[in-house]
């Protein structure tokens, strides 16, 4: 089934149609344990239908809470959540139909086979009888499971057992599919595949939801990805526009002379207003690193600046930070000029507020 | 923020009715038993090992204590055929709250609630499939016995009455046993509880012995065990008599004497500990939050 797809750097006016009808719309949300542990707080998002939208953090961040709220699996503690235009806690039946779900540990029943685990998923989520053959066949052709549909799910590698549980979530052809870690401890070769995987299923119109420590991942595969510390949103964008926005860019230069050299070069770049009062400049053996938002244009005027002071320049480079950096910068708590509203809202076409 | 007013989204036409979700959840566990052949012989070889071991080492001796507590004429087979299949219902229902753990461990548990699937058609899927186990198990153990030369007096229709209170013993065991799988999360824990359990309420009851003849402190115990009940309601049917002697029962004749309260025992037991299991399976499936 083709669904309409969200473009990947979709314009603001193309955005604000998505949003009208949001695969997920929460609002507020907040869960506190029975323990009075809070694990999420003030969770307002939107994901337009189509999107690959990934939700980071490190382990305890609150991501799967989340989920699992998103999911209809808990109910929060203040807050609501529209999931397919069905409230989550009103019309759970409703959400679930149209929703796939893949745990963060491999959900499948070892003592059936491969064949039969897709078979209950099919009958669990009443996939018509007449389809349900075809059906089955195409799910464990697309896991690469069709070799060793008929023996039990017990006997599988990881990767395979990975494999079988992603397309149990499919069965329906779910118009919102939300995978909770699902690659953690896959060799890179079986992630890949995975990662095709969710590709295509993105490509066909499936909004995803990927919660994942993964940065490389979430680079890889979101359109927009928001960052979750401590159970609240502390930054959302696309992957590009947080790489931009965390330390912008970061030029290198080499320079002949060791050290020494490199000290005198780096006062240069330190003179006046050459990169401005928030670049940061260092020196690391005979190179001199600037980290900068716009380092790449003031750059030329500097390798200029060096060639009249009679410094030579053995090579140099521009580089764009890695999610790491943006990750590294929430940790810190260095969170200014990520795209979260005042109130803690994320969706598209957000902008302003920060906190 | 509520659905009102939100606009019409995706839907689906699920086909699934009530009995279809029973009926895939039964398939599920009935397969999940018949890939488990080992479980299935041990459960059933106990109940065996046990009706053996009893008939041979207390036979003669048992024969004369039921003698003396009124039961003349009655050969010690047919009385101790009753603690058997109470013996298996008890172990069998152990091992679906061992299901469960394995479920809520292995993240099934999570997969089946996330699903279109009614809470209710599944847990009576799973228990649908676990009492049809357990009537295949309480025919084998009576064809067992009749090869051995015991009788039904009540005939056929007294076997299925005795497979159907099998039924009902076994439904708050069970019970029990899920309430304890979702507390614990813990199939050793869950172990333990059971073996704990097993032997002391079939010793403290009238499982091999009539309760007259169970010294006093016991006769207190035995009267507030639910096995007693059981037992005496398949024991009844086996014998086509009265047999209960913890309740004076005389206003329905016969083996309704000792039917009628037994059974009323039973199923009270069955609302009360399967309420207290669905409450705590709910809140397993997601309200554990403030």
């Amino acid at each position: 089934m083709a669904k309409p797809k969200q473009q990947r750097g979709a314009s603001e006016p193309d955005r604000a149609v998505a949003a009208s009808t949001a695969a997920i719309r929460a609002d507020g949300l907040r869960v506190t344990y029975a323990d009075g542990t809070t694990a999420v707080q003030n969770v307002t998002l939107t994901v337009p239908r189509g999107e690959f939208f990934g939700f980071l953090g490190p382990n305890g961040a609150g991501k799967t809470t989340a989920v699992k709220v998103l999911a209809t699996l808990l109910e929060p503690t203040e807050g609501g959540v529209i999931v397919n235009s069905h409230d989550a806690t009103a019309a759970q039946t409703a959400v679930r139909e149209t929703i796939g779900y893949m745990a963060q540990d491999v959900s499948v029943d070892e003592e059936l086979t491969a064949r039969e685990n897709v078979a209950f998923a099919c009958e669990a989520y009443g996939v018509p009888r007449g389809r349900r053959a075809e059906r089955i066949e195409e799910l464990l052709d697309l896991a690469d499971l069709g070799d060793v549909a008929d023996t039990p799910a017990g006997r599988f590698s990881g990767g395979m057992k990975k494999r079988l549980d992603a397309v149990t979530a499919l069965v329906h052809d779910p118009d919102l599919v939300f995978l909770d870690e699902p690659t953690t401890g896959m060799d890179p070769k079986a992630r890949n595949r995975l990662w095709d995987h969710f590709r295509r299923l993105n490509e066909a119109g499936t909004t995803i939801f990927l919660t994942t420590q993964y940065l490389e991942e979430a680079d890889a595969l979101c359109d927009r990805v928001a960052v979750l510390r401590d159970g609240r949103i502390a930054a959302t964008g696309s992957p590009a526009e947080l790489k931009r926005r965390v330390g912008g860019q970061i030029l290198e230069v080499d320079v002949d002379g060791g050290r020494e050299t490199a000290e005198t070069a780096a006062d240069l770049a330190r003179e006046g207003t050459r990169f401005g009062p928030d670049a940061t400049i260092e020196t690391v053996d005979d190179t001199v690193r600037v980290t900068t938002t716009d380092a790449a244009e003031r750059g030329t005027d500097y390798l200029l600046a060096l060639h009249e002071a009679g410094i030579a320049v053995t090579g140099f480079d521009v580089d764009e930070p890695t999610l790491d950096d943006v990750f590294l910068a929430i940790a810190d708590g260095r969170t200014d000029g990520f795209d979260v509203g005042d109130d803690g809202e994320t969706g598209p076409g957000t902008s302003g507020g920060t906190r | 923020m509520s659905s009102a007013g939100v606009d019409a989204g995706p839907s689906r036409s699920v086909e699934n009715s009530l009995v279809g979700d029973i009926w895939v959840n039964f398939k599920r566990w009935a397969r999940k038993a018949i890939r488990n052949p080992t479980v299935v012989f041990l459960e059933l070889f106990m109940a065996v090992f046990s009706l053996l071991m009893f008939t041979a080492v207390f036979g003669d001796v048992g024969t004369l204590a039921i003698e003396r507590a009124g039961f003349e004429g009655v050969g010690y087979l047919p009385f101790v055929l009753p603690a058997a299949v109470v013996q298996v219902s008890m172990s069998s229902s152990l091992s679906s709250g061992l299901g469960l753990v394995e479920d809520l461990q292995t993240g099934m548990f999570e997969k089946v609630t996330v699903s279109p699937m009614r809470w209710t058609a599944v847990l009576a899927g799973k228990a649908a499939a676990e009492l049809f186990r357990l009537v295949c198990y309480v025919f084998v153990i009576f064809g067992l016995g009749l090869a051995m030369g015991a009788t039904v007096e009540t005939g056929l229709v007294g076997l299925f009455g005795i497979a159907l209170v099998c039924v009902l013993f076994a439904l708050w065991y069970m019970a029990l046993s899920n309430a304890v799988a979702v507390v614990t999360r813990d199939e050793e824990t869950l172990d333990a509880v059971g073996n704990l359990l097993l032997f002391p309420l079939l010793f403290l009851s009238s499982a091999f012995l009539p309760v007259s003849s169970l010294p006093e402190a016991v006769q207190v115990v035995a009267m507030v065990n639910p096995v007693t009940y059981g037992v005496d309601a398949i024991r009844a049917l086996v014998l086509g008599r009265d047999v209960l002697t913890v309740v004076e029962v005389t206003a329905f004749g016969g083996v309704s004497d000792t039917l009628v309260p037994a059974l009323a025992v039973l199923c009270a037991l069955d609302v009360v500990f399967g309420a207290v299991s669905v409450w705590l399976m709910g809140r397993a499936t997601g309200s554990e939050v403030m």
